[in-house]
């Protein structure tokens, strides 16, 4: 732990993780309601398209996203800016690299909501933004948080995206899991250990959390309706 | 309360609806039944009135779905006070535990939905509903959720405090029991409303085949008419000559339906209609006696109390002679 590089990174990797978090979270919660709830022609295609990360190489991915955002880019063309190899660059590869992750819980959560309970709300006078928050998000809350931990816990872990897309430059886009590979490479036993059960512990606690709501959630859900 | 909609989707329906006091929108699943429910809530896209063109939220009803709907993170009185959003917080309480005491049921304000019978869920929900002072109330299929040993004490019980409030109620259901017990009953099928009147017109003097076979027409068999006087036909049937009371689109000649219910096969003794038949199938349904009377290749279902059986001395195999109650034979068209 006496690697100052090693603070620094992982303060940019919780960084990274809590941003990509929050913007899953806007993106994530209306997506999964639409493909819960809502039927609407290419809605496999689009299912297909954002669960795609679960099954690509992240180096594959990283590799079209680093073509995208890098120098040369249509981004760069169109708008002027270069993300690859920056902060905002590895955002954007984490987004889409844990968006399944997250997105399959809000889906679940919303699944197994019953869409009667929100039909007869509406005929008891709510409007949607009451109907948000007195009954959706109190009812599915645990779902929608196991899937942001997750998707938290997972982006924590990245690999080849954020290798692609950032090129892990120590300090500025080096996540743990690079920092621990350079570590080996150099040789470094200790420091790569070291990083390795900081992230142990965080991952562990992560999954255990995720678990323990999956506990409350089913907890709650049966009989409620019937 | 005039009920008139039409809807394409999910089902194709066009119907004008007569609404009073506790009325039963009888039919099998399938007919429209809930979606005609839920086009009147607003909760499908329709055109009609009343409160045509209005959101669901803007609508005064009270709508009750199958399994109640009730908010499972809420607490009984706290679902009866949602829909009391705009009124401040103590009033709220209140308010919401005066319509649980409506129900009766107002010591199970603290419970959550899954802490409740069905039966008590039911009456929270409808605490919920009338919370809404609704102009009507839409109850989908109320006792299809409940076990049918208990269903007359459960639902009995409801159905009095529902009539007392006097609110119009409309219910999508396809229990007898429950049509029978109606104000009014509208019969839905596949080619539309097929017929409105009281529980009693319906369930003896059904329009069609169709509706009879809904209401639990057990016998229905096809004959000629031989003579009618306009008060009374007689109909040739593979019974023999029967005496039905006349309807007035019979002719001499045409071809009819006959029915009669289960529960009306064994009456008075009488000197007209008497067929003789032997006696199959018994079987106890609860304190009643279930069975047949095989006339010739026509069978006769019937239906008798346990005590009645016993006074007759039936068993199978035996052979009797019965005697069908004119009044309660009724005619129907044959090309339904």
């Amino acid at each position: 732990m006496t690697d100052p590089v090693f603070w620094q990174t992982l303060q940019l990797t919780l960084e990274v993780s809590l941003v990509t978090t929050l913007i899953l979270l806007l993106l994530g919660l209306p997506l999964g309601w639409v493909l819960a709830h809502k039927r609407f022609w290419g809605k496999r295609m689009l299912e297909s398209i954002v669960l795609l990360p679960l099954t690509l190489p992240p180096t594959v991915l990283g590799f079209y996203l680093l073509l995208l955002l890098g120098q040369n880019g249509p981004v760069a063309q169109t708008f002027g800016f270069t993300w690859a190899f920056r902060f905002e660059g590895l955002v954007v590869g984490s987004v889409l690299f844990s968006l399944p992750f997250a997105l399959n819980g809000y889906r679940e959560a919303f699944r197994s909501l019953e869409l009667d309970l929100i039909q007869t709300a509406r005929t008891l006078g709510a409007g949607w933004r009451r109907i948000w928050l007195e009954v959706i998000l109190p009812i599915t809350w645990p779902g929608i948080l196991s899937g942001t931990i997750l998707a938290f816990a997972h982006t924590l872990g990245e690999f080849g995206v954020v290798l692609m897309v950032g090129g892990s430059i120590p300090g500025k886009t080096q996540m743990v899991s690079i920092y621990i590979y350079d570590q080996v490479q150099a040789l470094q036993f200790g420091r790569a250990g070291e990083a390795a059960a900081v992230l142990l512990v965080i991952s562990f606690a992560l999954v255990y959390l995720v678990r323990t709501l999956e506990d409350v959630w089913r907890s709650r859900m049966p009989s409620s309706t019937r | 309360m005039e009920i008139a909609y039409a809807l394409e989707h999910p089902i194709k329906l066009h119907l004008k609806l007569h609404v009073q006091g506790f009325t039963v929108l009888l039919g099998e699943s399938g007919v429209g039944k809930t979606s005609l429910l839920k086009a009147v809530a607003g909760l499908i896209s329709a055109t009609g009135q009343p409160f045509g063109g209005l959101r669901p939220e803007r609508r005064p009803v009270g709508y009750l779905p199958q399994h109640f709907a009730l908010f499972p993170h809420l607490r009984a009185w706290q679902n009866v006070a949602f829909p009391l959003a705009h009124l401040p917080a103590a009033q709220r309480k209140s308010k919401a535990l005066g319509y649980l005491a409506q129900m009766g049921i107002a010591e199970l304000a603290e419970r959550f939905p899954r802490q409740l019978s069905g039966g008590q869920q039911q009456r929270v929900a409808l605490a919920r509903a009338l919370a809404r002072e609704p102009q009507i109330l839409l109850l989908d299929e109320p006792t299809s959720a409940l076990d049918v040993a208990t269903r007359e004490e459960v639902f009995g019980g409801v159905l009095g405090r529902l009539k007392s409030l006097q609110i119009p109620t409309l219910v999508a259901s396809h229990d007898q029991w429950l049509a029978q017990r109606a104000d009014w009953v509208a019969v839905l099928t596949k080619a539309g409303l097929v017929q409105q009147g009281t529980s009693e017109e319906v369930f003896t003097r059904p329009a069609t085949l169709e509706v009879a076979r809904l209401v639990g027409f057990r016998n229905l068999w096809e004959g000629t008419v031989l003579a009618s006087d306009g008060v009374w036909a007689q109909i040739q049937t593979h019974l023999g000559v029967l005496k039905a009371p006349c309807q007035n689109w019979i002719s001499v000649g045409q071809s009819v339906m006959l029915g009669i219910r289960s529960e009306e096969v064994f009456t008075l003794d009488s000197a007209e209609n008497r067929i003789h038949g032997q006696v199959q199938h018994l079987r106890s349904q609860g304190l009643r006696v279930r069975g047949q009377l095989v006339v010739g290749d026509v069978t006769l279902d019937f239906l008798l109390p346990r005590y009645k059986q016993a006074q007759l001395k039936l068993t199978e195999g035996k052979s009797l002679e019965v005697a069908l109650e004119p009044r309660y034979l009724h005619l129907m068209a044959a090309n339904n």
